[in-house]
């Protein structure tokens, strides 16, 4: 690739953040193949991975004459510090609580950019996006289904959810972190609302969806300390508090403030999980350049 | 002349069949936005059902060898578009019935307010065997992106139903 191709278009980091986003937790949810708590989720994860990595593909054809390279080489062919992906993407699964945690930020983040851009002024894209959005309803209603039996679930089932919200808020923030990019993306329409209004909107929305649940704490205080099983007397230890940077409370509204935590992604700097994810994911290609199925 | 030719096009592209869901041609489901035949070629566009459907690169191309064997040496392109969004209700009324007899339920009106949840409620997804509409959707996960998964108490029997995809008001 040309030494700078962002440079000659903004678009092309606009697809690639989206692009990489969906490729990378693509792959994540992929893990769950064979590995799921029981079957049914294994086949839900394994098919939201390939609608993600469908999606992804999609996006990077669209990106096929901005960049010059052909689709399997944006998604392969990259170096890892090339890769636009928010860094919550990268993140191994951890737990079935953080999995499912991440998934509904990450899906509820992409319903709402998605959303934007079916107003794309660059028709293409919004074509792609309305097309997309049809089949990325099932996954916000898969995670909407998880997010309810969850946190009303048994108190273990609930803590766990809220663990994995705590671990996650922070860096799904920063699927919101604007490429360098975004001031002419703007200016042309191509992204036709800015990241920190789609960011004020998404964390909006999961604070009310939070706050249905008596979850909303969790955006200013350790899960520990408020998920305890009560004592006999009834007791529930008071624990320290954690505010998750950017987030605060305005107006009975949960709102973003200044900036955010895990920033980075959209500038190439991802973390040591990425590094392994990359080897995983771009082995094969690396191998055998070339190699046709 | 040319008129016979875009017939004899659009009969070639009734015979392509959906390799993931052989009871149906690429016709039943809706799928072929446009036929453009001029005397140097025969243009061909598709919309495609879910971005991720595997059967896709192979529908492209049954669709390009069966055009060209009508093509009387024409050039054939064969392109995917996304304008308009393929959605649930382009499937004909024959690709309908198609469905059923091969035990895929096609697309119904979900009512208000349901969700993918998998609760018994009346005005579930009719059932292809028995017919029974008191049917439960187990998953929206299937053998590929476009199918969901249902059982139907009525006759005990699991079945497949064709995921409803459709247009939003924008």
């Amino acid at each position: 690739m040309a030494a700078d191709p962002m440079a000659a278009d903004p678009r092309l980091a606009l697809l690639l953040a989206i692009a990489d986003d969906e490729l990378v937790i693509g792959h994540r949810h992929s893990e769950w193949t064979g590995w799921a708590p029981h079957l049914e989720e294994d086949l839900a994860f394994s098919s939201i991975a390939q609608d993600e990595m469908a999606h992804a593909r999609l996006l990077y054809q669209l990106a096929e004459p901005v960049a010059g390279a052909d689709a399997d080489a944006l998604a392969l062919g990259r170096d890892s510090q090339e890769y636009r992906h928010a860094v919550i993407c990268e993140r191994p699964n951890r737990d079935w609580g953080y999995t499912l945690a991440r998934q509904y930020l990450y899906d509820t983040a992409d319903d709402v950019r998605l959303a934007a851009l079916e107003r794309s002024s660059w028709k293409e894209l919004a074509d792609a996006v309305r097309t997309i959005r049809l089949e990325e309803r099932y996954h916000l209603e898969h995670a909407r289904r998880w997010f309810d039996r969850l946190a009303g679930g048994p108190v273990e089932a609930r803590q766990r959810f809220v663990e994995g919200i705590e671990a996650a808020v922070g860096e799904a923030m920063a699927l919101f972190e604007a490429v360098p990019e975004e001031p002419a993306l703007l200016e042309s329409g191509v992204l036709p609302t800015s990241n920190e209004d789609l960011l004020g909107e998404w964390l909006a929305r999961v604070g009310e969806e939070l706050e249905a649940a008596s979850l909303d704490y969790v955006l200013t205080e350790h899960a520990a300390s408020r998920e305890m099983v009560p004592t006999s007397s009834g007791e529930i230890e008071a624990g320290p508090t954690l505010s998750v940077p950017g987030i605060e409370r305005r107006d009975g509204r949960w709102v973003h403030r200044g900036a955010f935590a895990g920033a980075g992604g959209r500038q190439g700097k991802h973390t040591e999980d990425f590094a392994q994810l990359w080897e995983e994911m771009t082995g094969l290609y690396r191998t055998m350049p070339g190699a046709t199925w | 002349m040319v008129r016979t030719l875009e017939d004899r096009v659009r009969r070639a592209l009734g015979e392509v069949v959906d390799p993931e869901i052989p009871a149906c041609t690429i016709e039943d489901l809706g799928m072929i936005h446009r036929v453009a035949v001029s005397e140097a070629e025969v243009e061909v566009d598709l919309l495609p059902t879910f971005v991720g459907c595997p059967a896709k690169d192979v529908i492209g191309e049954d669709t390009e060898a069966a055009v060209r064997a009508v093509a009387g040496g024409r050039d054939v392109r064969v392109r995917f578009v996304l304008d308009p969004a393929w959605t649930t209700d382009r499937i004909t009324e024959r690709g309908r019935s198609r469905l059923r007899e091969y035990g895929i339920a096609p697309h119904w009106e979900r009512p208000s307010g349901a969700t993918v949840v998998p609760l018994l409620r009346p005005g579930g997804v009719p059932c292809p065997y028995c017919g029974s509409t008191e049917t439960v959707m187990e998953s929206a996960w299937g053998p590929s992106p476009c199918r969901a998964r249902h059982y139907c108490p009525s006759c005990r029997n699991p079945f497949e139903g064709f995921k409803s995809k459709e247009p939003t008001g924008a």
